[in-house]
């Protein structure tokens, strides 16, 4: 039965069209960003930076690199944005809709109409990171040519470069991390979304919290205890790109992220477990 | 088949019910009254365990809908005033995903819910599409799904043009008599209930005000039709003797607190006065209704008593 009401959940999560729009946004945007390095002097200060440590620039801009680049900021802004929405959707605009008084009309519990909800947003966030990768690497290969992986992300100090085979491997592992990104965030919208409230307050107060967690990690009075921050753990995914991977700061981040989340998800549970629903 | 046993709903600071005792026995059709905000929607939530009580007690099917919800809830029905579904999924998919949260239901038993409540040929077509009546067959469909033995209807007549009323009504009857459901009705349209439902409930600010048949409803507890040698003169004697509290015409006649018709015909008869017929006034169940709504809660209560008392000796003419 469990089965059935997930393939049931994502049949009417993916049959509304509000939850395509994150991913027309990535065919766009990844779409335009590769067009933008092709056709303009993007990749200029990249080709320098190349040339003066001595590597061959045409090595380097390469699908690879301008894949992982078109990341940073669909990572950044739009994937959080799109999975809050969905988040946000999941339990308030069934309630806002007044579905959510039919569901609970019949004898299923509230603890597993949320767990279904929640595994179908985990779902959601699982595709669209995917997409996010695929259109990545799709779009740079029709103007790029195959190639290594340049990476230079200064915030978290990694410079660094693979050759393709390793390359791919990193962008891989990289995409797996940002599911944990992309669930977190989905998760906290999905807690706001447990609580009585519309929709759209759902999502904002999720993007509210990310932004402000973000502000005050680079606030430097908070650097030292940056290690508390949300949005800290969210970069996870960037720290796949360095040489060598730093281990044991993923393996501490994605604890910290399952605790985040398990608590977003017990809090939503136990809001929505002593909550009224009514007309 | 539900059992409400003194229950209390405070949303804060507002009561919504207020010690509420209901008892709906098996196979009955039976009517929830109340204006808008009496607590008529908050009674039925808590039926379905959507609304949790502040005290008291909640079983249907015997059982208690906070700790066995599950189980309470396995063979019932609910429709509610403005039936929603996922309007941009078709009429077939909204009933797939709904029994889903019941028990695994087969296409075939779909397929037949679907036929019963008329909606055969237009089961493919998207929800949005729908007329109102649409939407209130599929609300049906969906709530006839588990096989129940309960139906719960908040206002289903509510937007119902009167063909999509008068079709309503013989649905229910349907469903009571081949079905053999319980139907417990909460609705406005009092002439409705009047027609189908055999006992009532009338809820005020969260208060029981009257619970009883509808018969006993339509039967005035206080006001008597006298018919006598002379009208005004019995009148001025039974207004001068304080047995009745008040008079309408020269025929109806309201009895005092604690007065019963024997009083009034012993006086007459006493005083010479020939009595040919004294008679309980039926009233119609919006009458009746609005007393109750007119009425303070305390005469409410009484007139609850007086028609619970009026159960016992209905023989109202002498």
């Amino acid at each position: 039965m469990f089965m059935l009401q997930l393939r049931n959940e994502l049949w009417k999560l993916f049959g509304k069209k509000r939850t395509y729009i994150g991913f027309v946004m990535f065919l766009l945007s990844q779409n335009v960003i590769a067009l933008v390095f092709k056709y303009t002097h993007a990749s200029r200060p990249m080709e320098r930076m190349l040339e003066s440590s001595g590597n061959l620039a045409d090595q380097y801009i390469s699908t690879l690199t301008i894949a992982t680049i078109m990341l940073v900021p669909a990572a950044v802004f739009l994937l959080p944005l799109y999975v809050a929405l969905i988040g946000g959707d999941l339990v308030a605009k069934e309630a806002e809709d007044g579905t959510l008084r039919m569901i609970l009309s019949r004898p299923v519990s509230r603890v597993r109409l949320l767990l279904v909800k929640w595994l179908a947003g985990a779902i959601f966030s699982i595709a669209l990171v995917a997409m996010l990768g695929v259109f990545g690497l799709v779009f740079s290969r029709l103007h790029f040519p195959w190639g290594g992986l340049f990476v230079w992300m200064p915030e978290q100090s990694i410079l660094s470069l693979f050759d393709p085979g390793a390359g791919l491997g990193r962008y891989l592992i990289g995409h797996a991390m940002l599911v944990t990104e992309a669930c977190s965030i989905m998760c906290l919208a999905f807690m706001f979304s447990c609580f009585n409230m519309k929709p759209a307050a759902a999502t904002i107060l999720a993007l509210s919290f990310v932004f402000v967690s973000f502000i005050m990690e680079h606030i430097p009075f908070f650097k030292e205890y940056q290690n508390w921050f949300f949005t800290y753990h969210l970069h996870l995914w960037q720290l796949v790109f360095a040489e060598p991977i730093p281990w044991w700061r993923v393996a501490q981040s994605l604890s910290l992220l399952a605790g985040f989340n398990a608590t977003f998800l017990a809090v939503g549970i136990t809001a929505f477990q002593v909550r009224d629903i009514k007309s | 088949m539900i059992e409400l046993r003194d229950v209390t709903k405070r949303f804060g600071r507002r009561l919504a019910v207020d010690r509420l005792t209901l008892t709906v026995p098996a196979g009955e059709i039976f009517g929830l009254l109340g204006h808008n905000g009496a607590g008529k929607s908050t009674a039925i939530g808590m039926m379905l365990g959507q609304v949790w009580p502040t005290a008291g007690k909640v079983l249907v099917r015997s059982q208690d809908v906070m700790s066995h919800r599950g189980r309470a809830l396995e063979r019932v029905g609910a429709i509610f005033e403005t039936p929603a579904f996922y309007d941009y999924l078709s009429g077939w998919s909204n009933l797939v995903i709904l029994a889903s949260y019941t028990a695994r239901t087969s296409s075939r038993r779909i397929k037949e819910v679907i036929d019963w409540v008329g909606l055969t040929g237009r089961e493919h077509t998207a929800v949005r599409t729908y007329s109102h009546g649409m939407r209130a067959r599929l609300a049906l469909a969906q709530a006839l799904l588990p096989q129940p033995e309960l139906l719960l209807l908040d206002e289903p007549g509510e937007g119902l043009d009167p063909e999509g009323i008068h079709e309503m009504r013989q649905t229910i009857l349907r469903l009571h008599r081949e079905l053999g459901l319980t139907i417990l009705l909460s609705s406005h349209l009092l002439n409705e209930v009047q027609q189908l439902c055999k006992r009532i409930a009338v809820i005020r600010q969260g208060r029981k005000v009257f619970e009883g048949a509808v018969s006993d409803a339509c039967r005035s507890p206080r006001w008597y039709r006298l018919a006598t040698g002379d009208s005004n003169g019995a009148i001025e004697l039974l207004r001068s003797a304080r047995l009745i509290a008040n008079a309408n015409g020269e025929r109806l006649i309201e009895l005092a607190d604690g007065v019963g018709p024997d009083s009034v015909v012993r006086l007459l008869v006493k005083s010479g006065i020939a009595v040919y017929e004294i008679t309980r006034e039926e009233q119609t169940l919006e009458a009746f209704y609005l007393s109750l709504m007119r009425d303070d809660p305390q005469r409410a209560d009484k007139n609850q008593s007086e028609a619970a008392c009026s159960c016992g000796s209905k023989s109202g003419a002498t």
